[in-house]
């Protein structure tokens, strides 16, 4: 089976080999957000599971319990867990990354508990303070993980669970550097079920996967240069290409991304520090979720520079000439970054259009003509 | 009939009614429309037929025929498509080249576009899925009126004093009006709100992408005499309306055609 292939059947059989994997003895460990570190499950020989949606379900069972304005996305991952459909999980890890997620964690608790359940609590403004406190919660989670698996942590093998991830996101950029390329090597829908696809399986198999994978697209005959835009992607998860395959279909390439399923998880490495926490709890905290904020530095334009700097060589490096905002609905903390963002980029020169949806293919229709007129506008 | 002119023509799949517009030199020849109803391919021939025999002419004397609208893929010609904002912007400039800003209120949406002086989109914001914005509020309430929605607007600016609403959701409004026709409410005041209401909905859109004369308001919402008077009370500016604010869409795509094939 090729990498393609390996890579559609993971895409469309979601769960299907940690389930595999939980039935072969192993503990499977399901975490929401970017703020729990795989490394540290993956260090104590379990499974790091995100937990994902699925926008082609109706949510009905959740809505017994969870109030329909509540973040869709959300809403969804826990009508799945009722139906049944994350019963593969040994365990269930939520940070406290934005108000739906802690409560909601509570809420699944009670409903559906796992054998392990854990929140961890991640501070929300940024600062040497936060990096104390966020750490003091990681050697708290550790001590519980201990007490679930019967085992010591193993301070060398979170050293190495450390590089093994680090080897996983030197590749997975390896991989966006063939989006720079005029016109990207892979496009923006493949990347998505690139991503998914390592959602679910072990950080191992993933990087065999994306090794292969990228030696695939190395064989690809190159394409001819064209002129579609090229779209720089902002947003909260998406974890199902319906999204971007409309904007790809309406001629543009989605080139680039600052996504909580795309760079936002794995751009940045982890420092292979002495103790090796010392590194996995600087690197996470830094996170680039509109759900952070960072302590207010000089005037406005300085301000927006050091909350918005880092996409600037995502735009300049992957020649992003329009941005697109996809926001899952009631996602307040996006919605509340919008407008400084959105100022942000225009000083850029780069026009920006905000689309807020349900977590849902069957409103994605509903955009093809304001994506049209956006990418006519730009082109 | 001239034989030597050249027609071109623009179509507006849109969700509620489908426009046809017939033009030769930029010059609006005939139009037509129809309620989409289930089936936009029937809808679609019926309005292309019917400018056509206004006309005089057969189909295969158009020179160009762009489709737009949310149904522009289900019509059954085969046509360059382009998105019905960018229509709509090209439709307004050649009518207004003054415009610098559309508003546009349909059946299902209203939406806002700033354009340059070319008549190129600079910007747009369209209202999510929240119906006080749009026609189907001035539905709502004119079906509990029984009030036909030809005469709302005729109505609405004889209201001496507009009744407040006191929510932005038209669900809610919907029992609201009930309340104040209880209360005894004059069916002119309570459109006059309405329409207040509705102002205000479809300025916050407007002041979204900052406020430029002339503007331009199109549409349904555009032959609603009390509707464009309170939107302009609310961006304190003369609004501009076309003689056919229906057809502004399918106008602006028929000149696309014309530049095209130039």
């Amino acid at each position: 089976m090729s990498a393609v292939q390996k890579i559609e059947e993971l895409y469309n059989e979601r769960g299907k080999r940690a389930k595999e994997l939980h039935d072969a003895g192993k503990k499977v460990i399901g975490y929401f957000c970017c703020f729990v570190p795989d490394e540290i499950i993956t260090a104590f020989d379990m499974v790091p599971y995100r937990i994902q949606g699925s926008q082609n379900d109706p949510i009905d069972e959740a809505d017994a319990l969870l109030e329909p304005m509540a973040c869709p996305f959300a809403r969804s991952c826990f009508n799945m867990a009722l139906k049944g459909e994350y019963d593969f999980l040994d365990g269930f890890v939520a940070p406290h990354s934005c108000d739906t997620i802690e409560r909601m964690y509570h809420i699944w608790r009670s409903n559906k508990p796992s054998p392990f359940n854990h929140m961890i609590n991640v501070p929300h403004m940024m600062g040497p303070s936060s990096d104390v406190f966020y750490r003091k919660e990681l050697d708290y989670f550790i001590k519980r993980l201990e007490e679930f698996s019967g085992t010591k942590l193993d301070q060398n093998k979170l050293r190495d669970t450390v590089k093994l991830y680090n080897r996983r996101r030197a590749l997975l950029r390896e991989l966006y550097a063939l989006r720079k390329e005029n016109p990207p090597r892979v496009s923006g829908t493949e990347i998505t079920k690139v991503l998914v696809a390592g959602m679910g399986i072990p950080a191992l198999e993933h990087i065999q996967l994306v090794q292969d994978y990228i030696d695939e697209i190395k064989g690809r005959p190159v394409p001819k240069a064209d002129v579609l835009p090229r779209i720089f992607l902002w947003g909260n998860e998406i974890d199902d290409i319906a999204f971007i395959r409309l904007v790809e279909e309406c001629g543009a390439h989605v080139v680039m991304d600052d996504l909580c399923t795309g760079t936002r998880f794995f751009w940045e490495d982890v420092s292979e520090t002495n103790d090796p926490l010392d590194g996995i709890a600087n690197r996470y905290i830094c996170t680039h979720c509109p759900r952070s904020l960072k302590p207010q530095v000089g005037n406005r334009q300085e301000d927006m520079e050091n909350r918005f700097g880092y996409m600037k060589e995502f735009i300049s490096q992957w020649q992003a000439n329009g941005v697109i905002f996809y926001i899952v609905r009631y996602c307040d903390t996006c919605e509340l970054e919008g407008p400084d963002l959105r100022e942000y980029l225009n000083s850029l020169k780069l026009p920006v259009l905000m689309i807020e949806d349900d977590y849902s293919t069957s409103t994605i229709g509903q955009l093809r003509t304001r994506i049209q007129a956006f990418l006519e506008m730009i082109s | 009939m001239n034989d030597t002119k050249k027609y071109y023509a623009g179509l507006d799949v849109g969700s509620v009614s489908i426009k046809a517009a017939l033009t030769s030199e930029k010059r609006l020849i005939a139009s037509s429309l129809i309620a989409s109803g289930g089936n936009y391919k029937d809808g679609a021939r019926k309005v292309m037929d019917d400018v056509l025999s206004q006309a005089g002419i057969s189909m295969e004397q158009v020179s160009g025929l762009v489709v737009t609208g949310l149904g522009a893929e289900s019509t059954p010609f085969t046509a360059r498509q382009i998105s019905d904002i960018s229509c709509q912007a090209k439709g307004c400039h050649c009518l207004f080249p003054s415009a610098r800003m559309i508003i546009d209120i349909g059946g299902q949406f209203t939406k806002a576009a700033k354009i340059t002086p070319e008549g190129k989109i600079a910007d747009f914001l369209m209202s999510e899925k929240c119906a006080t914005g749009s026609g189907r509020f001035l539905q709502v309430i004119a079906r509990i009126l029984h009030v036909s929605l030809d005469d709302i607007g005729p109505l609405s600016v004889q209201s001496q004093k507009p009744v407040e609403f006191s929510t932005n959701c038209a669900v809610f409004a919907e029992s609201e009006t009930i309340s104040r026709i209880a209360e005894g409410a004059k069916a002119e005041d309570i459109l006059a709100g309405v329409h207040r209401a509705m102002a205000a909905k479809v300025s916050m859109l407007v002041k979204r992408l900052k406020l430029e004369p002339d503007v331009v308001l199109t549409g349904g919402g555009g032959e609603d005499a009390g509707l464009v008077q309170a939107v302009g009370c609310a961006l304190k500016v003369k609004i501009l309306v076309p003689e056919k604010p229906r057809f502004s869409t399918a106008y602006g795509a028929a000149c696309l055609a014309e530049e095209t094939k130039a």
